[in-house]
């Protein structure tokens, strides 16, 4: 809103030349001034500049478009938001007054213009202007750093989780994108789901918790380098279960949406949509559609990434294994999104690659520090 | 001719005026704008062409310069005639005041062209 020099500016808008020059000699000291004779310059140069002009002087009465006009438009482009108006008019008339403050217009001064007043009118009305910039940037900031605290709390959470089952810390992150990613294509697919759309931001959240119930298995069973047996397998499945009853024993909070979705998707996120999967063998949309979508995320990021006892498969391969079937089974709506999202996929998981040697690369610096000293 | 004897001749408040624009020099400074100014034209035209929208605009404006410059007599009968203009645009039955601004818009014109520089 200043200009070059640091200074504000303000658009003097009077048919007359000679009040013009008072408030030029009042103002240009403190203010970068621009000159309309008349309402259509005004509007002219408003609807060039007003992103860089914080306050129009507007007279009234003026030949032509008058300062009713020019506020009209003002109002119609929506320049008022955030130009100012203070009124100059030698009018006094209350009809008139009250006409120019139905318009949007903040002050008024009178005519004979008074130094001192013309002044603290108009640093008054830039205080107001700063304030309330103040206090929305106040606002802002608050509510981003407690978004971001929020979302650290969760990280750290679920990395704790991740952190003893031995995998990249990416894998959560990686479950936040996919799960956003795979509901925008459901919501473009269906309205089916459109009650979850004001949460979606919770539900990102909230999947990070997808495994917080690993937390309760065996080290020995969770980093298990080969095959598990049938009887550890089972010990593993508890693990979405008990995710659930970890967050319905939270003393507080059982009715926040996020709790509400994270619960759901810790129990239920190794359900099929053919009815065979686990803890309840949940059948078609009896399942959560969070959870299903996590679900989705969770196979897809698995296939795609190395793991102790696989290499990644290519995207390609991933979308093949999920669609024929080998990897569980989904529903054919979120197929259909695993498709539509290719390209989304194809950007992430080429981002993905990147991170990962570059990962490989510091780490093979690090063994070639190691071996050197 | 002192400001101070200019503003006592035509029975205008410079004090007032003083107090408002802060500074002799820029008093002068518009005095002297003053003398070009023509608003009195335009008006007079605006009567000679039956335009009484153009008459309450120029009226009107003379009016805010002499409140501005604090030129009490003048700004009165400026005021006089807007307010008998305002709403209906009509000339008729409105000479005498006219005659007035006109007779007091000389008489200030003069007393400001004998301002010392």
């Amino acid at each position: 809103m200043a200009s070059q020099n640091g200074k504000k500016k303000i658009l003097i808008v009077d048919d007359n030349e000679m009040n013009r020059i008072i408030l030029t000699d009042m103002l240009e000291k403190n203010f970068e001034l621009l000159e309309a004779e008349n309402g259509e310059k005004a509007i002219e140069i408003l609807s060039k500049q007003h992103d860089e002009i914080p306050l129009v002087l507007l007279d009234l009465v003026m030949p032509g478009l008058d300062g009713f006009a020019v506020l009209k438009e003002m109002n119609k482009n929506d320049w008022i938001r955030n130009t100012h108006v203070i009124i100059i008019s030698v009018e006094t008339a209350p009809v008139l007054m009250s006409r120019a403050f139905n318009l949007g217009s903040m002050d008024y001064i009178t005519r004979p213009f008074d130094r001192v007043i013309v002044k603290r009118k108009i640093s008054n009305a830039f205080k107001l202007f700063s304030k309330q910039m103040d206090l929305e940037n106040l606002v802002k900031k608050q509510f981003e750093t407690q978004e971001k605290n929020n979302d650290m709390m969760v990280n750290i959470l679920s990395h704790i989780v991740e952190f003893r089952n031995g995998e990249s810390g990416q894998h959560v992150l990686h479950i936040n994108e996919l799960t956003e990613l795979f509901f925008e294509h459901l919501f473009r697919l269906t309205d089916r789901y459109d009650s979850c759309k004001k949460d979606l931001n919770i539900i990102r959240i909230a999947s990070s918790l997808h495994d917080i119930g690993k937390i309760d298995i065996p080290g020995e069973v969770l980093n298990k380098p080969g095959r598990l047996t049938p009887e550890e397998f089972e010990i593993i499945k508890t693990h979405s279960a008990t995710g659930f009853d970890i967050l319905n024993n939270l003393p507080l909070y059982q009715d926040e949406p996020l709790i509400r979705y994270a619960r759901e998707i810790c129990r239920w996120h190794h359900e099929r949509y053919d009815g065979r999967g686990y803890p309840d063998g949940l059948k078609g949309d009896e399942i959560p559609i969070a959870a299903q979508v996590v679900a989705l995320a969770d196979v897809y990021d698995a296939l795609t990434s190395d793991r102790c006892y696989k290499k990644a498969f290519t995207h390609d391969e991933a979308v093949r294994m999920i669609k024929n079937g080998e990897c569980g089974a989904f529903n054919p709506l979120l197929l259909q999104c695993l498709e539509n999202a290719d390209a989304d996929l194809r950007r992430i998981s080429s981002m993905k690659t990147g991170q990962e040697q570059k990962i490989n690369s510091v780490v093979k610096e690090l063994n070639r520090m190691e071996e050197s000293t | 001719m002192t400001l101070q004897e200019c503003y006592k001749e035509m029975n205008g408040d410079y004090e007032e005026t003083f107090s408002r624009l802060g500074s002799d020099a820029f008093i002068k400074k518009l005095m002297v704008k003053f003398l070009s100014d023509d608003n009195l034209q335009k008006l007079q035209d605006a009567y000679k062409n039956g335009d009484g929208a153009t008459a309450f605009m120029a009226v009107h404006t003379l009016k805010g310069v002499a409140l501005n410059m604090g030129f009490t007599p003048l700004a009165k009968c400026c005021s006089d005639l807007t307010e008998k203009l305002r709403g209906n645009n009509i000339l008729e039955g409105t000479d005498d005041l006219l005659a007035q601004v006109e007779k007091e818009y000389a008489r200030t014109k003069e007393i400001v062209g004998k301002l010392d520089a």
